[in-house]
Order: C-alpha cells, then sequence, then structure tokens
C-alpha cells in the first residue's frame, strides 16, 4: 500500500539518523507526512521534541546533581537565581517563541480550498463522501474512501449524522471532528500521492474502532479521470452470477438502505455501493473488498462491526451469497 | 472567667453592639515567654489530659462507625479511594491485555468500553479527587494543631455519600450495565445511550460531587478559620495554602458541571432538547462545561500531590522551603490560570483560529507558575543537606516524570501540534506522565512519609524501594512508547486495532509494562496492609521534619493535640524551643475539656487571633441515615422513577435539619471560657465569626457558580444559534415575572428584617416576618412559574423554552430551601434555640437569602427581558 | 457587667473585620493582578466568539476586532503595572531586602502578601502578553 511513497527529506527528518527509522513509518503515521499540513506539523514536532530531551536532561539532571553528587549546602543566593532564571526568565522567553511558532503555522493550515469540495458526513460506523467539483449542482456519492488530487488544495467540508465524530489522515494533516448539525471545514494540500489510512479519532459507540477509511492522492489528472468514472452509474453485470447476485440483492431489499446507480436501488441509510467493488476495503477499512470478505460481511456484519445496523443476512442460501457477493465484487 | 458568663440572661439584653463588646476576647495575647515558660502542675495536667481523652473518645464496637473524627473519617476515605484506584487499575490491566496483540477478542468491544469508561470515570472521581480530600481531612488539622475539622459531621456524611454513590458507580460494571460513552460523557452519544449507563454516570457521579463540594467548603473554612493563634497566612504551611486553592478551585470548577449535569439528566428524562441540534440544542454546551470543570479538575489533583511533595522536600533538606513567596504565588497563580485552559480540550472542534490561539496562549502561560513551584523544590533541595529518604525517591522520581509530562503539555498546548496529537495514544501517554508524576508518585510517597503519623507504625524500607523501581520502571515501559503509538496513528478508546500500520510491538511492549506496574503497587499494597502488630512503636518524629503535625502521640490519643499552640514559625518544631513538651503538658490553649464537650479554637482569617471556642459536634448515626436517603434520591432516578425519589430527598431533608437542629449553633451553657494562657473566648458567636457563616457564603459561591453556568448557556446558545429565541417564539409573562421577582425580593426582605428585628429584643415582631416571609415566597415562584406557563412555553419543543424553564426551576428549587430556612428560623425563634443574643441561624438563612435574591432577580431579567431584545 | 480587656492584648481587640480593614487594599492587590488577566482573557474570548459568529465571514480579515483586542490589552496591561508597583512598594524589599518574611509579625504579613501580589502581578502580565500574541499573529476568524 505504501509502496511507492516517497519519505520526504529535509534537515528535519530525523527518522532516517535515528534508529527510529522503521518506526516512524506507516500508512497512518503523522511522522511520515505526505501532505502539507502534516508536514508542517512533523517538523513543528521534531523541533519541540528535540528541545523537549535537552530540557528534561537538564532539569533532571539538575535535580540528580542536587540530591546525589552535590547533597551539601550550596550558596542560597545560586539557589534563588535558579527560582528566578529557570522558573520565570528561560520559560517566559521559550515559550513565547513557541507560542508565536505554533500560531503562525495555524494560519498555514487552514488557507482556503482552490476548488474541489468534498462533503464528509460521520455515520455510524462509517464514512458518507460526496464530491462537488467547483460548480457542480450535485454531488458525487461515494462512501469509505477519500481520493484527493495531489498538489491541490482541496475544502473539505465535515458533518455527522446522529453523534460526533473526527476526521482525521494523520499522513495528509491533522484531525477535526465533525457534528450533528454544525458544519466544520478543514482543507488539505496532498503532496506525494499514494494511499494512506485515516480513522475517526473521536469516540463514537460500539465500534468506534472500526471507523476507518483509505485516503487515496492521485496525480491531478488522474483523479480528474476517476472521478468520471466514480460520477458514472454502476456497470451492467458481467455474467450469469453477477445478474443473480443483482438479483438477489434487490429481492432482499437491500435498495431500502444502499444505492447503487442504474439500478432501482436507491436508498440512502447505508453506503453507496455503486462502485464498491474499486474500493480498497469494504466495511469502513475493515475487511479487503475480496468476494468472501464481501460474503462474510453480509452473512454476519454484527459480529464483524458490533453494534452495526445493518442486519445480518446468514439465513440466505450459499449459493444467493456468493453470487451477491460476485455481483458487488465487480461493480468497479 | 468573666462577670457576664454566669448568666446566660444577661447577653440576652444587650444591643447588639454590647453583645459583641461582651463577647470580644479578653486576657493577655500573644502569650509571652515568661507566661510559656510557666512549668504545668503534673495533677492538673493529667486530670486535663483524663477529661480530654474522655471528651474525644472513639466509639468502640460497632459504634466505631458512628465516628465523626477527622482521624477516623479520613482514613475510611483514603482507604475507599486507594480501592477504587486498584480496581480501576484492574480495569486498565484487562484493556492492556485486549491491546496486547491485533484483532484480539478477549474484550467484547462493548465491555472494553465500559472498562475505559470506568477506568477514567474511576480514577477521576472516585480516586483523584476524594484522595485529596481524605487525605486533607486526615492531616489538615494536624498541620495546624487542631483538634478536628471545623464541622466533623458534614465530613462524615460526605464520606458514607462518597462511599454509596461510588459504589452504586463501580458495582453497575457487575451487571454489565456500566456506562460506555467515556469519562467525558460526550452527548448526543451518551443521551442517546439506550441503557442506563449515562444515567448511572450522571446521577452517581452529581451525587458524589456534590459530596466533593461539601468537603470542599469544610476544608476551605477549616484553613481559613482553624489555624493555631499566631500562624498568620505568611506562617502557614504549604499544604495548607495549597487546600485553600484548590478548595477554591473545587468550589468555582465543580459547580459548572452540575449544571452540564442538570441538563444532560432533564433531556434524557423528560427530553429537553439541550444537546439536540434539531430542536436548537447544541452538543459543544456539553464540552464546555464539561472543560471548564475538566480542565481545572487537572489542577484539582496534581496541586495536592505537589503539596505533599512541598511538606517533603523540606524535611529531606533538612532546611525550610527556599521560596515561601513563590510557591504561594505559583499555587494562588495557577489555580487562576488553569481556569483559562478548557478549550485545549476543544482544540479541533472547528472553533475560530483566534479562539483557540487564546487558550493555546494560556495554556502556555501556566506552565510558568509550574515551573517555578519545581524550582522551588530545586532550590530547596540545593541549599540543604539532602537524605535521600524514601518518601523523597519517590518525590524524586515523580518530577523525572512530571517534567516529561509538563514537556510534551507544552506540546499540545501548541494547537496546531494538538490537531494531529488529539485523541490519540499520545495523549495517552501525557496524561499518565501527568498524573502519574503529579498525583500517584507524590502520593505514595506521602503515604510513607505519613504513615508514622497516621498509623503509629512503619512501612518497610526494603519493600519501598521495590515497589518504588517497580512502578517507576513499568510505567516509562508502558508509556514512554505511546507517544510513538499515538504519533503512528493510534487513536484512543479502541477496543481493537488491525495489524499491519505499526502499532504491534508498541502496543505488547505498553501491555508488559502494565503488568510490572500491577506488580509494584501489589507489592505497595501489601505493604500497606499487612499485619504490623509486633512492630515496636517508631520514633515520634521519625524525619526530624519542623511541622506540627510530628507533635502526634505515640501511642495514638484521638485528640488530634493535646494543647493548642501558639505559633509564630513557618516550621515551629525546629524554630520554636520546647513547643513539643510545652504543648504534652498542656501549657496552650484548650488544654481541658471541663464541660466534657469536644472544642476546637477559631482564630481570625488573616493573623489567626483567637476569637472564639467553636463546640464540634460528636460520634452519630443520623449522618449515615441522611446520606442513605440523599443516596436514594439520586440513585433511584436512574432507573427513571421519580416519586420515590422524592420522598427520599425529603427524608434526606428532614435528618439533615434534624442533625443541625440538635447538634449545630446550641446555645451553650456558659457565654465565655478560660481557654488557657489567661485567655477568655466567647462560646458562641454568629454572623461573618463563626464557622457555620463560612461554611454558607463559600457553599454559595459554589451554587452561584453553577447557576453562572446556566446563565452562560443562554448566551451560549444566543452565539451558536442562527436565531435565538426561534422567529415566532413566545415570551415569558414579563409583569408576572416581574411581580414575582418583586415579591422573592420582599420575602428576602422580611428575612432580613427579621434578624435585625430580633437583635432588638422584638421577638414577636420577628416572628411575624418570618411567618411573611415564606409566603411571599410562595408567591414569587408562583408568579415565575406562571409568567412562563400560561404563554405555554414548551420545554421539549425547543432549546429557548427550556432554558428559560431551567432557570425558573433552578430558582423555585433554591427557593424551597430558602423556605425550609425560614421555617427552620421561625421555629428557632419559637422554641428557643434562637434568642436575641444566639441567632447565628438566623445569619446563615439571610447570607443564604441575599444570593437567593439576586438568583431570582438575574433569573427575571434573563427569562422576562432578555429574550425580547436579543 | 464590666468587662475588661486585657492591657497585654497588644494591638487591641482585633475581630476579622478589623484585620480585613487593615489589609483590605493588600488582599485587593493580590487577586487584583489574576483577576485582570482573567478579564481580559473573558473579555477577548467572548468577543470573537460572538464576533466570528455573528459578524464576520470565513475567511474574512477582522481588523475592528483586533485593534478592539489591541486596545484592551493596552489597558490590562496598564492596570497589571500599576498593581505591581503598588505591590513592590508594599513588598518594601530594596528597603530591608527581606523577601522570606518569615517571622510572626504584622510588619512580615504585611510584605509577604505585597510580594506574593507582586509576583502575581508579573505573572499576570506575562499571561496577558501570552493571551495578546494570537490577536497579533492571526489575522481572520477561521
Amino acid at each position: 500500500m505504501t509502496s511507492w511513497r516517497v519519505t520526504r527529506p529535509g534537515i528535519f527528518a530525523p527518522c532516517l539518523l535515528l534508529l527510529l527509522l522503521p518506526a516512524c513509518d506507516g500508512p497512518q503515521s503523522a511522522l511520515a507526512p505526505a501532505g502539507r499540513e502534516a508536514e508542517l506539523l512533523a517538523d513543528l514536532f521534531w523541533i519541540m521534541l528535540a528541545g523537549a530531551v535537552v530540557l528534561w536532561l537538564a532539569i533532571n539532571g539538575l535535580m540528580f546533581y542536587v540530591t546525589r553528587i552535590n547533597v551539601g549546602h550550596m550558596p542560597r543566593r545560586l539557589a534563588e537565581g535558579i527560582i528566578i532564571g529557570g522558573g520565570i526568565v528561560f520559560p517566559v522567553i521559550v515559550l513565547a517563541a513557541l507560542l508565536g511558532y505554533g500560531l503562525t503555522l495555524m494560519p498555514l493550515t487552514r488557507v482556503p480550498g482552490d476548488g474541489l469540495r468534498i462533503r464528509v458526513t460521520g455515520e455510524q460506523w462509517w464514512w458518507r463522501v460526496e464530491y462537488w467539483p467547483e460548480g457542480a449542482e450535485a454531488p458525487v456519492v461515494a462512501a469509505n474512501e477519500v481520493r484527493l488530487p495531489s498538489g491541490r488544495r482541496t475544502d473539505i467540508e465535515l458533518a455527522a449524522h446522529e453523534v460526533i465524530h473526527s476526521f482525521w489522515i494523520p499522513a495528509l494533516g491533522g484531525k477535526t471532528d465533525m457534528f450533528p448539525g454544525r458544519d466544520t471545514l478543514m482543507t488539505l494540500e496532498p503532496l506525494t500521492p499514494g494511499v494512506y489510512r485515516g480513522q475517526c479519532a473521536e469516540f463514537c459507540g460500539e465500534s468506534h474502532a472500526l471507523m476507518a477509511f483509505q485516503a487515496v492522492v492521485l496525480p491531478e489528472e488522474e483523479f480528474a479521470d476517476w472521478l468520471e468514472a466514480e460520477a458514472a452509474p454502476a456497470r451492467p453485470p458481467s455474467g450469469p452470477l453477477e445478474a443473480a447476485g443483482q438479483e438477489v440483492f434487490l429481492a432482499q431489499g437491500c435498495g431500502a438502505c444502499h444505492t447503487v446507480r442504474g439500478t432501482p436501488a436507491t436508498g440512502a441509510v447505508g453506503p453507496d455501493l455503486t462502485h464498491v467493488g474499486s474500493r480498497l476495503t469494504i466495511g469502513a477499512g475493515t475487511l479487503p473488498p475480496t468476494a468472501e470478505a464481501l460474503a462474510n460481511w453480509i452473512a454476519h456484519p454484527g459480529t464483524i462491526k458490533p453494534g452495526v445496523e445493518m442486519p445480518s443476512y446468514d439465513e440466505l442460501a450459499p449459493d444467493d451469497l456468493a453470487a451477491l457477493a460476485a455481483w458487488l465484487e465487480g461493480l468497479e | 472567667m468573666s462577670a457576664i458568663s454566669g448568666d446566660p440572661n444577661d447577653i440576652r439584653r444587650m444591643s447588639g453592639r454590647e453583645i459583641a463588646d461582651a463577647r470580644a476576647p479578653e486576657g493577655p495575647y500573644p502569650p509571652t515567654d515568661e507566661m510559656l515558660a510557666e512549668p504545668m502542675d503534673p495533677e492538673v495536667s493529667r486530670a486535663q489530659a483524663e477529661r480530654l481523652r474522655a471528651a474525644w473518645k472513639t466509639p468502640q464496637g460497632w459504634r466505631y462507625w458512628s465516628a465523626v473524627n477527622n482521624s477516623e473519617v479520613g482514613l475510611w476515605y483514603v482507604l475507599t479511594a486507594f480501592f477504587f484506584m486498584l480496581c480501576a487499575g484492574l480495569l486498565a490491566l484487562a484493556m492492556r491485555v485486549q491491546l496486547a496483540v491485533p484483532d484480539n477478542d478477549v474484550l467484547s468491544a462493548d465491555r472494553f468500553n465500559q472498562f475505559f469508561t470506568m477506568h477514567g470515570t474511576a480514577m477521576m472521581f472516585l480516586f483523584a479527587v476524594p484522595l485529596f480530600e481524605a487525605i486533607s481531612i486526615l492531616i489538615l488539622p494536624a498541620f495546624m494543631g487542631a483538634r478536628d475539622m471545623p464541622f466533623p459531621r458534614l465530613s462524615a456524611y460526605g464520606f458514607w455519600c462518597f462511599l454509596i454513590g461510588s459504589v452504586f458507580v463501580m458495582g453497575s460494571l457487575l451487571f454489565n450495565a456500566a456506562p460506555k460513552a467515556g469519562w467525558f460523557m460526550y452527548p448526543p452519544l451518551a443521551t442517546q445511550d439506550l441503557g442506563i449507563g449515562s444515567d448511572i454516570w450522571l446521577l452517581g457521579l452529581s451525587f458524589i460531587e456534590v459530596a466533593s463540594i461539601a468537603a470542599a467548603v469544610e476544608l476551605i473554612v477549616g484553613t481559613l478559620k482553624c489555624r493555631p493563634p499566631g500562624m498568620r497566612v505568611n506562617l502557614m504551611p504549604l499544604y495548607a495554602w495549597y487546600v485553600l486553592v484548590v478548595g477554591g478551585m473545587i468550589v468555582f470548577a465543580f459547580p459548572p458541571l452540575i449544571a452540564g449535569d442538570l441538563l444532560f439528566e432533564l433531556e434524557r428524562s423528560f427530553d429537553w432538547p439541550f444537546f439536540d441540534p434539531e430542536r436548537g440544542g447544541d452538543p459543544l454546551l456539553w464540552q464546555h462545561l464539561f472543560w471548564i470543570f475538566g480542565h481545572p479538575e487537572v489542577y484539582i489533583i496534581f496541586l495536592p500531590s505537589i503539596a505533599i511533595a512541598a511538606m517533603i522536600v523540606p524535611t529531606a533538606a533538612q532546611r525550610p522551603i527556599v521560596g515561601y513567596s513563590w510557591i504561594v504565588l505559583s499555587a494562588v497563580g495557577t489555580g487562576f490560570l488553569s481556569f483559562g485552559l478548557w478549550v485545549h480540550h476543544m482544540f479541533t472542534t472547528g472553533l475560530p483560529a483566534l479562539s483557540l490561539g487564546f487558550f493555546s496562549a494560556a495554556s502556555e502561560a501556566v506552565v510558568i507558575p509550574t515551573g517555578i513551584q519545581i524550582f522551588a523544590f530545586v532550590a530547596t533541595l540545593m541549599v540543604g543537606r539532602v537524605t535521600m529518604s524514601l518518601p523523597m525517591l519517590w518525590i524524586a522520581g515523580a518530577l523525572a516524570i512530571f517534567t516529561a509530562g509538563g514537556l510534551t503539555g507544552v506540546m499540545v498546548a501548541i494547537a496546531s501540534f494538538d490537531f494531529q496529537v488529539h485523541d490519540t495514544y499520545f495523549i495517552v501517554a501525557h496524561l499518565h506522565y501527568t498524573l502519574f508524576g503529579g498525583m500517584v508518585l507524590p502520593v505514595i510517597g506521602g503515604v510513607y512519609y505519613f504513615y508514622p503519623f497516621i498509623r503509629k507504625k512503619q512501612m518497610s524500607e526494603r519493600m519501598g524501594r521495590w515497589a518504588f523501581w517497580l512502578i517507576f520502571t513499568g510505567f516509562n515501559i508502558t508509556f514512554l512508547p505511546m507517544h510513538l503509538t499515538g504519533l503512528l496513528g493510534m487513536p484512543r478508546r479502541v477496543f481493537t486495532y488491525p495489524t499491519g500500520l505499526g502499532w504491534d510491538w508498541l502496543n505488547m511492549v505498553s501491555s508488559v509494562g502494565a503488568f510490572v506496574i500491577a506488580a509494584g503497587f501489589a507489592v505497595f499494597t501489601w505493604d500497606l496492609l499487612r499485619p504490623k502488630g509486633h512492630q515496636p512503636p517508631p520514633p515520634r518524629n521519625p524525619w526530624r521534619a519542623g511541622t506540627l503535625e510530628w507533635s502526634h502521640n505515640i501511642p495514638e490519643e484521638a485528640w488530634g493535640s493535646r494543647s493548642i499552640p501558639y505559633v509564630d514559625s513557618r516550621y515551629p518544631l525546629w524554630q520554636q524551643e520546647k513547643i513539643v513538651e510545652r504543648m504534652d503538658a498542656g501549657r496552650y490553649y484548650l488544654g481541658d475539656a471541663e464541660e466534657g464537650l469536644r472544642e476546637t479554637l477559631v482564630t481570625s482569617v488573616i493573623d489567626a487571633r483567637p476569637v472564639y471556642v467553636a463546640r464540634v459536634t460528636g460520634p452519630a448515626w443520623i449522618t449515615h441515615l441522611a446520606a442513605g436517603f440523599t443516596g436514594a434520591a439520586f440513585i433511584i432516578p436512574t432507573f427513571h422513577i421519580y416519586w420515590p425519589a422524592v420522598v427520599a430527598g425529603a427524608f434526606a431533608v428532614a435528618c439533615i435539619i434534624y442533625w443541625l437542629w440538635t447538634s449545630t449553633a446550641r446555645i451553650p451553657e456558659t457565654e465565655k471560657k478560660d481557654v488557657g494562657l489567661g485567655l477568655t473566648l466567647a462560646t458562641y458567636v454568629a454572623g461573618p465569626k463563626a464557622v457555620g457563616w463560612w461554611g454558607m457564603w463559600i457553599t454559595m459561591l459554589a451554587d452561584s457558580t453553577a447557576f453562572a453556568g446556566l446563565v452562560f448557556g443562554v448566551f451560549y446558545y444566543w452565539t451558536s444559534n442562527t436565531a435565538f429565541p426561534p422567529p415566532g417564539a413566545d415570551f415569558a409573562e414579563p409583569w408576572l415575572m416581574a411581580g414575582g421577582a418583586v415579591a422573592m425580593v420582599a420575602s428576602w426582605a422580611a428575612v432580613l428584617g427579621a434578624r435585625e428585628i430580633n437583635r432588638r429584643g422584638r421577638t414577636d415582631i420577628a416572628r411575624m416576618a418570618l411567618v411573611a416571609a415564606p409566603v411571599l415566597a410562595g408567591l414569587g415562584v408562583a408568579g415565575m412559574v406562571a409568567a412562563l406557563w400560561l404563554p405555554d412555553l414548551d420545554p421539549t419543543s425547543h432549546v429557548y423554552p427550556a432554558m428559560m424553564w431551567v432557570l425558573v426551576v433552578w430558582t423555585v428549587a433554591h427557593t424551597i430551601a430558602g423556605v425550609v430556612m425560614q421555617c427552620y428560623c421561625l421555629a428557632g425563634t419559637i422554641f428557643g434555640k434562637i434568642d436575641p443574643a444566639h441567632d447565628a441561624d438566623l445569619w446563615n438563612t439571610c447570607l443564604f437569602w441575599h444570593f437567593l435574591c439576586l438568583t431570582a432577580i438575574i433569573t427575571a431579567l434573563v427569562t422576562g427581558l432578555l429574550p425580547r431584545v436579543l | 457587667m464590666v468587662h475588661q480587656k486585657g492591657k497585654d492584648w497588644q494591638d487591641g481587640v482585633k475581630s476579622d473585620e478589623a484585620e480585613f480593614a487593615e489589609e483590605a487594599d493588600s488582599l485587593w492587590r493580590i487577586t487584583l493582578g489574576p483577576l485582570i488577566w482573567a478579564l481580559h482573557f473573558v473579555a477577548s474570548y467572548g468577543t470573537t466568539a460572538a464576533w466570528c459568529a455573528k459578524v464576520a465571514t470565513a475567511f474574512e480579515p477582522v481588523p475592528g476586532l483586533r485593534i478592539g483586542l489591541a486596545v484592551l490589552t493596552v489597558a490590562a496591561l496598564a492596570g497589571i503595572v500599576w498593581v505591581g508597583w503598588r505591590a513592590w512598594r508594599q513588598w518594601d524589599f530594596t528597603e530591608d531586602w527581606d523577601y522570606v518574611n518569615k517571622e510572626g509579625e504584622n510588619e512580615d504579613r504585611h510584605e509577604f502578601l505585597g510580594h506574593a501580589a507582586f509576583l502575581l502581578a508579573i505573572v499576570s502580565f506575562v499571561g496577558v502578553v501570552y493571551v495578546a500574541m494570537p490577536v497579533l499573529l492571526i489575522e481572520s476568524c477561521r
């Protein structure tokens, strides 16, 4: 998944120097930045970490010195100097500098976007995603995966249904909470194409742990192609098995909750499945997008994701289940 | 003894001014060196000690549990809090087992969520805050050579309330019905929760919070009014300064949460839509109210433990603290600044950058007083000659851990960095570093330090070092890797995680470390509880400390201090020659209990001059009954049953009235008494001199803060809603509302008039005023309720009418309490509990009504006038 | 009905009221520094919250708000400096070079309160400066 992503070289990539090299990497790591915001914040972290280590050693070294090495009486004037210097003068200056640095970063992480707007709504426990290219009248609806053009700044409008969630792709930037009845806004400028992992960061109920998604950063042209394909209706069943699967889908009433554009299924309770086969995961970052996993999910959603609203279809005949899974897998 | 004391009727014929003069202290003060040097007759001293021992005797057998003395209640309190800490620790271990490997299924999602919710809840509400109060109740009187806390039965009542509430909240885990929406209970998740978990959290903890505020009131009054003569504010032990600051913080921090709890429970029980966005509500208001409580809470936990360090460090250095004023400044400064940090828990909620900036700045500013505090300790250690005793080892370890937590705190206070690490394991690491370093380790150090004082035995040095190194290493193994786990993107509160994200080995290391910590706690717990009967008694002052608690008696005596010393230094045992000897001989004040009553000395706030002798309450069962009924009143509504709860509440009030009537502000058999060293003090005072008046004043500050929280809610909805009140909404009847407020003011005037007229000896007219006052109050609330009722403002329709109603309901509830007090005073004047010279109850009732009158006026303005102009 | 005040009662009979009267100014001074910080903080936060909710639009600069808050900051700092100066005088450090104030005398209690107030003024000053930094560095409500 992380194959063609390049770790950004820079003065503050001591990751490379430390034995932590492999430790800092990861698809959900804030220390392997692939976006503008994440880079700023990773730099900030390394600077603060260096300062913190030095200060910790200084304070505790002093403590060790006075309690273990030089336990005798030391001059009172020196001790008072320590209180004034160490307790007031030094921290006032250092903290002011750090605060200034931190405050100037804030506007940089909140620059307005330059065209594309994505609206993400947190559900229990999945993500409803709508793409609004500039000037669009109706959105392109998808779910559980966010695709972004690299090198462009995208506005991300966040909302929630029922409970609070938090939208977070560590490799691209910080998180922003999602509220029912109140929109929040964030912007992201991904720099390096690749696949990253995002996850809900605000506790949102029983299966909060299983509310993740993939964030796919594509070069701008690829993104445009993808969006066009995503806007299209679902492809017709490619064979008899798939056609049978579609029939099962409609006969079981799945369309009451799920939309598959190009079919009579127009439900809006659950995720849009029009292109579910092209997603990198199913069940909001829980399972791989294979027919086997899909069948497993349809039969036992509550076992995989405790508390999920989708009823289990374990009474489906194995053949029907396999057909259904095959059709869904084919919806690329 | 003075001339007036013979005939109690003398004083009843005097005017107010004369009464004050008559009750003024008489005799030499401060005592001269010659007076103190005069030896006591050993026979007299022995007889005095016998009488004191009899007065303060701890009940035996099963009656032991009726004790109210601070040394018993404090001990039960500490052990209970410690027990819940162990429970919460076991929950943490279970969670670490679940998280040791990816995709684990030792715990189900639901159970894991209950566990982490209860881990946080128990550690905060059942351990950290109660433990501060418990330790303070246990040792504060000794720091000040006092006999007991000023309101011993209130401590006992608070303890029993705490016990009932915490068993209820914790017990819910056994029925798989525990709260599971996080210790922060964010709506709408928590309001929509189908089980009774959220109700258990809200009602159980509200109950405990009320008990906490009661304890805080008592601690503040104890610090302000029960210091030994001569202990001016610049001489107070640092622990007392911290108690004062932390008590003040509790008084202002807990009430907003109680206001939030009220709104929350009204939504859950009656569908008033405070947090429902569909009807104008806003879940963010809860976050504000919760964290206005929640951040000061962190310092409420941290400061008392650092106060323990402030007692241990000078002893370890064998010299007075360097920078006493600096430490006082830092405690007070931290107290203030900690109220400006709450939004740093809400950095990611999408607030304007400017707003975040203010809180980011305040969060950095609070580092400065904290740093001063730590450097003052270092300076003291530099100047002194350090003995690395076992308590000092724990303090040193605590500083090492705390400074790391403080430095990550500096990082997360930068709002933009927090965007990344908020709600991740980085924060889990940060908060455990601050709380272990800032609370757990210093407290354990304190346990080792104070154990000889509390149990008159010693703990094992060897086991203590084992426990330290196990906990210290285990802690770092567990929590240091979590910083990285968080930066690698692992969110908090997840019951499982997939493999392949780089989190596996880090979690495994943390889980192993958790068991090392547990081993350390096992050693500590064994050492704490193991029988030590065979041990010889320890030396009286084993650490060669300089503060008054080490004048304690071995073997134990229940009287606290044989005689209450005159103090004119910060470290009396170092700086005042022969002080312990003289205390033991009964040379100082109140060395006798001639009347066989429990007494303690009340002194003035700033300079601690003797003011009067307070008769404090002794063992009782009424406190248990009152706590039981109070508990029932809070616990029954959990199951959405209301009438039995109201009945239980009424019984609770009846118990409390009985308790107040029979044991507080009783007319003494003698107006003045000789307290030793030639000094004669009054035994009854009313108004600002009395501890009861101070208790009421501080309670009402807390109460008004909760009310302010509700008023803040009104303004908050105005800023968060596009239209508040919504277009077309009805308004309260302005004239009825105004009329109601006027009647309330009249009721206030009546009770105030009753006090003044009674002072002038016209008891009959005072009684008439006290009959009129409840009637006027009844008219007042009737008018206010009608003002909302008539226009049909339906509180379930929108947050605007709900908010209006909640203000009026608040006023009505307080008026009921106010009327009960008025009737109490009326009964007092009829049955001889109140007369022109003994009117403490009237003073306290008036004080309550000052606040109530203001509440009624503000309610009338905010409900009757404000919506029309917004 | 005669009651004699003890002749040795050094400073006469003093009640809480008399004590408070004597130290009223110092007690004010102790709380005034942090109180100015708190008021400045609440005013900054409250005004910003209301302004950003009711007046400003997302990315537009808000010069009016920032100038207002800057003025408020200057006023708050001036107030704290005044409190600090009075407290410095009360502490009276340069006269006796006593910063420990550990004796049980009126003077030590008085100077201790002055010292504490002075130190609190310093912390409050720093607090106000910090809280004003966002106004300097951030242009819009976003």
